[in-house]
């Protein structure tokens, strides 16, 4: 067998772990949020989402208020988050009001902080938009100390349906979707801020690696033909 | 350009204290390589660029970086939240840090091909015994970076991986429980044992900047082999490290960079494998995640400590097989080196490659019954391989190698 | 191909792999040289805010800005008339020694005197400029308790403690002293009525 048939079954062999990703690791396939991080309109959204609903419980202590102002991607002006802030500081992240005794008692667990949700855990934002939508009635009681969830692995959430979209109207379905896809949009970009601007170096980068390879590579064939191989 | 330097005043200067002009000469720009080399041997000069890469994002990193375990809000501590301010806050610190950590595992992916091409064509082979084993301390060094320096971000992962790996030292009789304690710092993974890790997480890759050297000196001394691993006597088998192997190498250098830089820039976490998932969670050490796993490059070696249900043979096990690759050059002994003119060897070679890459997916991938038994069959061959071949000369018939290229 | 052929290509292809080397080293150098550059939080605490209605009128407040003091008075009518009548004390009475002790707020003979943008709130640097101290307080009023500590014309303003150098009550230096100027003047706006930011 040659060696660069021997490469080739290696790195055929090396695709099968990737096969893995697209699945919420535990069996049920997640539904595909529709998100833009370069729509600042949807991530604003998303803003809202998090802080009318989320904060509730939630906190995201990595973005700070100022940061709201400073990364393009949201772009508020001082005004609009000075309304958001009260009398908390600029240079204070997003944290909530929810003490954790007041969560354990109430909920049974304390709800993590989120500014990384969509990084830790498989599925990202496709993750957070399924389970968003995905509570589901428990008649048969199969989560008696829960909320039934269809998505989240073990299908039992301490977190009750926060959207609200277990009995919700049908007419109102268009605008939950939206809600959970928005606030997914706003948690995938608070997980990684510098993304859109980690892209936009990158295709430079590359490019510019392209073009060097190509002049090392017929630099090295022009100077190898001095040499009998 | 090197020319011109070396023409200068300036360097004249240098050059009468230091003998800089006789040593660039005679190791770098005159320096004899064969001239068949291929492009297998390439992967020498990428893992110093990427050992360069490592330290250089490293002691950036470290301007920022805190080693402490404190509670700051929530499960985040101070050492998570450093990071955290890598990646929002310094300039261009997400980039520093991408490319530190998909460095880390494309220092492996080099590494493993440079090891690789050595076993195949028979590098560790008289007179480059000495060579190969330099080499297997530098992959024991890198893997102990490696592991110290996963421990810092102090995610669930870290802190996992870490707690499981000490407690192997606790499965050693008698010293066992000492040697554990002595690691941690502490009667279990935490701020002590982050504070040291970080010290020899800083450590181990200047370590490295020696003993590569040390590495490079030996090869000086005996030459490269070369893909038919035969001996070359005649000078025109021979060609001069400048320009052929410089330009042939910035090529290789380029042709590297272009997959890095896609990960850094396009997929840092590469599927989980780099990043892993469960470390953008913060350590809890009341809760273990549903599945640990050491990062992809230590996943062979695990799978070697789990094939056996004794821990303590486990641990021993795992020693061994890391331990074993010391001896390869006295367990071989066949005068033929390149797998090339060696058909059984060969087959067994790429086998064993293919196991390599076996037992690595059996670490990585939640156990199962039936992947425990392929982990085991793995194992298995792994130390056959090299028991195997003290036998194999006596009845390979080795095809006749050629007298010259 | 003929020699010469060989030789242009040749050397051209050298020439653009260094070219493109040189500027993949410098782009290389960026990223590692601007993360030294203050980070994005370090800027944020780059400017402070302070209400200065919080401070009574005659008290002295000391706040940090960038990691270092700053005195915020509230300077009553009668602390004010202190800031005429000893202009011959003054070493320099319109703050024009160096640029540290002026900013571009001081655009009326009424700001340069008063050394603030309101009169009543004096917000000045708190760093003595002969070797750093914090000066003392010492406003013409209660200036009984000081007995014999301090010369009996000075109008009253600051005393520093290390090596004695005085300041009047608009922080300007007075002659004698060990300190060279005036105390440093600072880049800041009001944001509200109340509200400044200074940085």
């Amino acid at each position: 067998m040659k060696l660069k048939q021997l490469l080739v079954a290696i790195g055929a062999l090396a695709v099968l772990p990737f096969a893995q990703s697209a699945v919420a690791h535990e069996g049920v396939a997640l539904k595909h949020a529709a998100v833009n991080l370069e729509d600042q309109a949807q991530i604003r959204r998303g803003l809202t989402v998090f802080t009318d609903v989320c904060m509730g419980c939630h906190s995201a202590t990595y973005i700070t208020y100022k940061g709201l102002m400073d990364y393009p991607e949201l772009g508020l002006n001082r005004a609009q988050v000075d309304e958001l802030r009260g009398e908390h500081a600029l240079t204070e992240g997003l944290r909530t009001d929810l003490s954790a005794e007041d969560a354990k008692d109430s909920y049974g667990k304390v709800p993590p902080d989120l500014s990384l949700i969509v990084a830790a855990r498989h599925g990202g934002p496709n993750y957070v938009y399924s389970i968003l939508t995905g509570f589901e009635h428990d008649p048969d009681g199969r989560v008696p100390d829960g909320n039934f969830n269809e998505y989240f692995p073990g299908h039992r959430i301490a977190m009750p349906d926060p959207l609200s979209w277990l009995d919700h109207e049908e007419g109102d379905t268009a605008q939950l979707e939206q809600d959970a896809q928005d606030v997914a949009a706003f948690l995938a970009f608070v997980s990684d801020p510098h993304q859109n601007q980690r892209h936009a170096i990158g295709k430079w980068v590359l490019g510019f690696l392209l073009l060097l390879t190509l002049v090392l590579w017929r630099l090295k064939v022009e100077i190898w033909k001095d040499v009998k191989h | 350009m090197l020319n011109t330097i070396m023409k200068s005043k300036v360097f004249g200067w240098v050059d009468r204290r230091t003998g800089a002009e006789a040593i660039i000469k005679s190791q770098l720009t005159e320096y004899p390589a064969p001239k068949n080399l291929n492009y297998m041997w390439n992967f020498g000069s990428l893992a110093l660029l990427v050992l360069v890469l490592q330290i250089l994002t490293g002691i950036f990193l470290a301007m920022y970086y805190k080693p402490s375990a404190a509670a700051t809000y929530g499960h985040y501590t101070v050492a998570f939240d450093s990071v955290e301010r890598i990646m929002r806050d310094v300039n261009f610190g997400w980039l520093l840090r991408y490319m530190h950590a998909v460095g880390a595992s494309a220092f492996f992916v080099v590494v493993y091909m440079h090891i690789g091409r050595g076993l195949y064509y028979g590098s560790y082979k008289e007179p480059r015994e000495l060579l190969w084993i330099i080499g297997v301390v530098i992959l024991l060094i890198m893997q102990g970076a490696a592991f110290f320096g996963y421990l810092l971000p102090w995610g669930q992962m870290s802190f996992w991986g870490a707690t499981v790996i000490t407690n192997l030292f606790g499965a050693l009789p008698v010293i066992g429980e000492y040697l554990q304690q002595l690691l941690r710092g502490g009667f279990a993974v935490g701020d002590p044992t982050l504070n040291r890790f970080f010290s020899l997480h800083y450590l181990f890759p200047l370590l490295l900047v020696a003993i590569v050297g040390g590495h490079v000196h030996a090869l000086h001394v005996v030459h490269s082999n070369n893909p038919e691993g035969i001996d070359l006597t005649k000078d025109e088998e021979k060609i001069m490290f400048h320009p052929y192997y410089t330009i042939k190498d910035a090529f290789g250098v380029a042709v590297f960079l272009l997959f890095y830089c896609y990960f850094v820039f396009f997929n840092p976490q590469a599927w989980g494998f780099f990043i892993e998932v469960d470390n953008y969670v913060p350590a809890n050490s009341l809760a273990t995640p549903s599945h640990i796993a050491p990062v992809w490059y230590l996943t062979p070696w695990y799978t070697i400590l789990r094939s056996f249900p004794d821990k303590l043979v486990g641990v021993l096990a795992m020693g061994g097989s890391l331990a074993i690759l010391f001896a390869l050059p006295f367990l071989d002994r066949s005068k033929v080196r390149s797998a090339r003119y060696r058909p059984v060897f060969k087959q067994m070679v790429i086998l064993f490659f293919i196991d390599v890459i076996v037992l690595g997916y059996c670490g990585h991938t939640p156990p199962t019954p039936t992947l425990k038994l392929v982990g085991q069959i793995a194992t298995f061959y792994y130390f056959a391989f090299f028991f195997l071949l003290l036998i194999v000369p006596k009845f390979e018939k080795t095809k006749p190698v050629p007298e010259g290229i | 191909m003929t020699e010469q052929a060989n030789e242009s290509r040749r050397n051209f292809l050298y020439l653009a792999a260094g070219g493109l080397g040189g500027v993949a080293a410098a782009a290389t150098a960026v990223p590692f040289i601007g993360s030294m550059f203050p980070a994005a939080d370090t800027l944020a605490a780059s400017k402070t805010e302070f209400d200065v209605s919080t401070v009574a009128p005659g008290q002295l407040v000391v706040i940090l800005w960038q990691g270092k003091p700053v005195f915020i008075t509230h300077r009553t009518p009668e602390l004010l008339k202190e800031v005429d009548g000893h202009d011959d004390m003054l070493k320099d009475k319109d703050s024009k020694a160096i640029p540290e002790v002026e900013q571009p707020w001081m655009n009326t003979p009424e700001r340069r005197k008063y050394r603030s943008i309101k009169p009543e709130y004096l917000v000045i640097s708190a760093i003595c400029t002969h070797l750093g101290c914090i000066p003392g307080y010492k406003p013409s009023a209660g200036r009984k308790e000081w007995g014999d500590a301090v010369p009996e014309n000075w109008p009253g303003g600051w005393q520093c403690p290390c090596h004695g150098s005085l300041y009047d009550i608009s922080a300007r230096v007075i002659n004698g002293s060990p300190a060279p100027f005036n105390l440093h003047a600072l880049p800041y706006e009001y944001l509200t009525d109340t509200k400044v930011v200074i940085g």
